[in-house]
């Protein structure tokens, strides 16, 4: 098909320095891992840019290990690879419901972890799973590395801590042992759609008490978020449907969704409230708690 | 002897066929192989370096006056050849199909966003692609009109200032007196129905490939549902004899009547500017451009009211419906008129008042869609009954079949439908197929999060033209000397298979030539003009042709056969290849008759001309025959409501055909299926997003979403009730539209079934869903 891509430098890079390089040298840089963002917002110019630093061919940043307490996803790691690993599957059934849920086939075989955060869309639906887990994010450049919670790492949409020459190279995904965790999306149809609202929760209990709480949503704020309210309202509450409801409602207070194309701003909020509902219950009964 | 010639003879000998050898069986396509390898071709597979790229610039005003088109810049780029606009037109720049208020390139105003301002070619893509960037529109923005029932009224605000009012086309039909109808009815039901816009997303874009001075004419190799059509629009355009022109339709990657509309247009703009620069030129829509720019599905807003007696009979139809045809009237008086009068369902009403309105507006323009017209008007129609039903506590099976067209039955324009009319059998079978009553009362009392819902759509659809607008069908067949068959017809193939499967199987059922020495010459305007690939009549009307030309070799083939064994020419018989005479063993083979043939002057070739008989409508009147024959489907759907959400699936269809004659279930199965999927996106997810200028703000696909292969629910074999048309080959009606017809119905009757609400407006989103169950809760 033919469209228009203003003019570019591509660079491919096939390791991890020269691509550090590459993008601390030039100016007016995007990377792409997959392409699978980057490429239709060069056609739609939401980005005027001069360079691209390809890193889909580096191979150091591929990777998923299991590091005793922790798992580390290299950045460039495809979607794909996600889905078909047991690992993610056993120890982070949020992140692995989240990667199913995305695209299609192809897609996921094209696009990364790191791709999907790092384009800090408000709908990047690994960030929910990620963001209650807890996760760290080590970015790198030619000066050094520095690891961040992945909490603080969206700024708004398509904005991120990401400095000039930093690249994202590894994921850190903490043990969540005795804790269930979900994630549920409602998109428009049951492929190839992107979130109108999805819901992360990870939850931790404790005779009868929620010991911890963490929820996530996107699509509705400028940049993934974490639901404080609800989590501060349900930690250490007794385990009931009536705090669950209660506790659920209060994500209101943590969202700020507006009305586009894919849904009005009132059926965000009403969505994120049954999604979080939902998403505590399921993750509850993971966590061996039936209501 | 005297060889029989007559069409009509021809058509009936075959109709009345006791057994068959190809016809009735899921017979595999003929391009089922290279489909399945990718080594078909379509219109983008011919493009080759060195052909001129052609650019669309496209308005970016809802209504404005055209002031200047300053190309100065983009011609600048290099390898830039030149900018078109309506002024370098040669020819006619007129290409409206029912009206004549259409321009191909806009010209003094444009009147919607998206509209086609000027062609850029070049060199090359890149250039292409830059170039029309650079071409600036100076324009005077004029007042604009987006709602159709708002351009109703506006006198100061026109569309087309010419016209006078906002008003295209009007239609109506009457019969009996409405008031009277009422007066007997004991319960009345009253609604406005709103349906929205769809887009076909055919997987192929709109394409045409313009090469002059092929064998002596400038041959465009285009993806268009009509070459014929296209080979006149081109001509018009140019200004050149149709005679000069050949369009060639290869492959097509999907029509859905889209590519009826649009396809010549598309082949047009690639011709001017081959016929303008001497050098073959190629253009190929963007999604978003085809998004943007070409004629979707009616919307439409139907005001009904009607009204049935305690014994549940129908007394009484008064329905006004108005389409929103945007900026141009296209196909849309004819789109209009098929809604007019389909608008009572298949049913018998006594009295009807139905009047149509075709309104412009500064939108995208409306245009032909699998259905034209028929499923808002259906749907419509069909929660209607299904609401009187509910009124006179009866089941709306039950009721339908009350009400429903059968042999003899008068419909609302008082067409005596004498026979061919096999739908309240299909029903009836199908009813008891689904267990319906069954699962109704089962459904009901469902409770909780997830409530289930069953639905009925009954439909009906005409065979051809409406009216007496006329309708033909030609081919030509021709044996070669290796005893080899060539068929030729206008008819494309869209993927729907008629040329491929069913008219190769009537060619070697008539012959009796083995069906692999077929060969069928589709999509090209070198062949007899067999009318449009629309309306359901590529194996249908579009196939009569075929009949009667190979019955006409049939009938030489049989005279010869005769005197070389020996009987007579009705004990002749022709299977896979062996010629025998009847009930002995004097055989001869297949390659051995046309040898003989050839030797003895026997002529092999014939063309099959038909022209459709049609009665007498009175416009005026609005009575009289509106279509040859009527195709009937039925859908019965179950869905499942997520109360939480919103979110509705669909977890099963049944499908129940009144289309006459099956010649190849396997394709019927296919077109059902298709049909049924797109019906269910149609309800559940599309639709267009507009701007307050009338732009469309999701003209792509991240956010124009169709189904998906796991949205897509069970479709059951369908129920056939083979209920023969008298000239339709071997008395096929038509297939490929009516699965979407009643989907619509089907589908928000399940939905309001599980909701236990009526439902009067489509998309079913989950919002829409969503909010319509809360609005219930809190009264």
């Amino acid at each position: 098909m033919f469209y228009r891509i203003p003019e570019i430098n591509y660079f491919r890079a096939s390791t991890l320095e020269e691509a550090l390089e590459l993008i601390s040298k030039l100016e007016s840089v995007k990377v792409l891992a997959g392409g699978s963002d980057l490429l239709i917002d060069l056609k739609i110019r939401r980005y005027e840019v001069k360079n691209v630093v390809d890193i889909s061919g580096v191979k150091e940043l591929s990777y998923i290990e299991d590091r005793g307490d922790h798992v580390a996803i290299g950045a460039a790691t495809k979607l794909r690879a996600l889905e078909r690993s047991d690992l993610i599957k056993e120890l982070f059934p949020a992140l692995h419901e989240a990667v199913e849920s995305m695209a299609g086939v192809q897609i996921r075989n094209m696009g990364t972890i790191g791709g999907n955060l790092c384009n800090a869309s408000p709908a990047a639906d690994t960030a929910p799973p990620l963001l209650v887990l807890n996760a760290k994010l080590r970015l790198v450049s030619l000066e050094g590395e520095r690891e961040v919670p992945i909490t603080g790492f969206f700024l708004g949409p398509r904005k991120t801590l990401l400095r000039k020459g930093e690249l994202l190279k590894e994921i850190v995904v903490p043990y969540e042992r005795g804790a269930g965790a979900s994630f549920i999306k409602l998109g428009r149809r049951n492929a190839f759609t992107l979130s109108v609202v999805a819901v992360a929760t990870l939850v931790k209990v404790r005779n009868g008490i929620f010991d911890d709480v963490r929820v996530a949503l996107n699509s509705v704020a400028p940049k993934p978020v974490r639901a404080v309210s609800v989590e501060k309202f349900l930690k250490s509450r007794e385990i009931s449907m009536n705090a669950i409801e209660e506790g659920a409602k209060r994500v209101l207070q943590d969202i700020s969704p507006i009305s586009d194309v894919r849904a009005s701003a009132d059926y965000r909020k009403e969505m994120s409230v049954v999604l979080t509902k939902e998403s505590l219950l399921r993750s509850l009964e993971r966590a061996g708690v039936k209501l | 002897m005297v060889l029989i010639e007559d069409p009509y003879t021809l058509i009936s000998k075959w109709l009345h066929a006791k057994e068959f050898l190809v016809v009735g069986r899921g017979v595999a396509r003929a391009d089922a192989l290279d489909k399945a390898l990718g080594t078909a071709k379509f219109v983008e597979d011919y493009f080759q370096e060195g052909m001129l790229f052609v650019k669309q610039v496209l308005s970016t005003e809802p209504h404005a006056k055209i002031l200047r088109i300053r190309d100065e810049e983009a011609l600048k780029i290099p390898k830039v050849v030149k900018v078109f606009t309506a002024k370098d037109i040669p020819g006619e720049n007129q290409v409206g199909y029912a009206l004549p208020d259409q321009p191909l390139i806009a010209e003094g105003k444009v009147r919607y966003h998206g509209e086609l301002v000027a062609l850029v070619a070049a060199e090359d893509i890149d250039a292409a692609l830059r170039a029309a960037e650079l071409v600036k529109v100076d324009y005077d923005p004029l007042p604009y009109v987006l709602d159709p029932l708002e351009a109703l009224e506006r006198k100061d605000v026109l569309v087309h200032e010419e016209v006078g009012s906002n008003i295209a086309f009007r239609t109506k039909v009457r019969k009996g007196n409405v008031e009277e109808g009422f007066s007997k009815a004991d319960v009345i039901v009253e609604n406005e129905y709103r349906t929205h816009h769809q887009d076909h997303v055919y997987l192929e874009t709109e394409g045409a490939l313009a090469i002059p001075g092929l064998d002596g004419r400038l041959t465009v190799v285009t993806a268009a549902q009509y070459p014929h059509l296209a080979q006149s629009i081109i001509a018009r355009v140019l200004g050149v004899p149709a005679s000069n022109i050949k369009v060639v339709v290869p492959f097509m990657g999907g029509g859905f009547g889209g590519k009826d509309d649009e396809g010549p247009l598309t082949a047009a703009k690639a011709a001017l500017v081959a016929h303008l620069t001497g050098r073959p030129a190629f253009i190929l829509y963007t999604r978003e451009e085809s998004l943007r720019m070409h004629p979707k599905r009616e919307a439409t807003i139907i005001k009904y009211k009607s009204g049935a007696s305690k014994d549940g009979k129908l007394t009484a139809i008064d329905v006004k419906i108005i389409h929103d045809t945007g900026a141009y009237a296209n196909r849309g008086p004819f789109i209009l008129w098929r809604a007019t009068v389909h608008a009572s369902g298949p049913y018998e009403v006594p009295h009807a008042r139905v009047e149509g309105y075709c309104v412009y507006t500064n939108k995208v323009y409306q245009g032909s869609f699998r259905g034209f017209g028929n499923p808002s008007v259906q749907f419509a129609a069909e929660m209607q009954m299904n609401e009187l039903a509910r009124k006179l506590g009866m089941d709306p099976v039950e009721f339908r079949l009350k009400n429903m067209l059968r042999p003899g039955s008068r419909t609302i324009t008082n067409q005596l439908l004498e026979e061919s009319v096999g739908i309240a059998e299909a029903v009836e079978k199908l009813a008891k197929k689904v267990n319906w009553a069954k699962k109704r009362a089962e459904y009901e009392s469902f409770k909780g999060r997830y409530r289930r819902g069953i639905g009925i759509g009954v439909a009906w659809h005409g065979i051809s033209t409406s009216r007496g607008v006329p309708d033909w069908s030609n081919a030509y067949v021709k044996i070669d000397k290796d005893g080899s068959v060539t068929m030729f017809t206008g008819i494309v193939e869209m993927g729907q298979g008629s040329p491929n499967s069913s008219h190769r199987q009537i060619v070697a059922e008539i012959l009796g030539a083995p069906l692999e020495k077929v060969k069928v010459v589709f999509g090209t305007s070198d062949a007899p003009d067999a009318g449009a690939t629309h309306a359901s009549r590529g194996t249908s009307i579009g196939a009569i042709g075929v009949l009667v030309a190979a019955a006409r070799v049939r009938e030489r083939l049989n005279k010869l056969a005769a005197e070389l064994l020996g009987c007579k020419p009705e004990d002749v018989e022709i299977k896979n290849g062996v010629v025998r005479a009847k009930g002995t063993d004097k055989e001869l083979s297949w390659d051995e008759l046309i040898k003989q043939a050839y030797a003895r002057g026997v002529d092999l070739s014939a063309t099959g001309y038909f022209f459709l008989p049609k009665g007498k409508f009175n416009d005026e009147l609005g009575q009289g025959q509106a279509y040859p024959a009527f195709s009937y489907v039925a859908m019965i759907a179950e869905v499942e409501v997520d109360t939480w959400t919103g979110k509705v699936r669909v977890l099963r269809i049944w499908p129940a055909l009144a289309a006459g004659r099956i010649i190849n279930p396997q394709q019927v199965e296919g077109q059902i299926e298709g049909a049924a999927v797109q019906g269910m996106g149609y309800v559940l997810m599309e639709q267009f997003v507009f701007d307050n200028r009338g732009r469309i703000l999701n003209a792509d696909l991240t956010d124009y979403v169709v189904p998906t292969t796991l949205d897509i629910p069970e479709i059951e074999k369908p129920v056939y009730v083979e209920d023969l048309f008298k000239y339709g080959p071997f008395g096929a009606k038509g297939v490929g539209e009516m699965a979407l017809i009643p989907a619509p119905a089907a589908i928000a009757g399940a939905v309001s079934h599980a909701l236990g609400k009526p439902i009067t407006k489509l998309p079913l989103t989950p919002e829409v869903v969503y909010f319509e169950l809360k609005k219930g809760s809190s009264t």
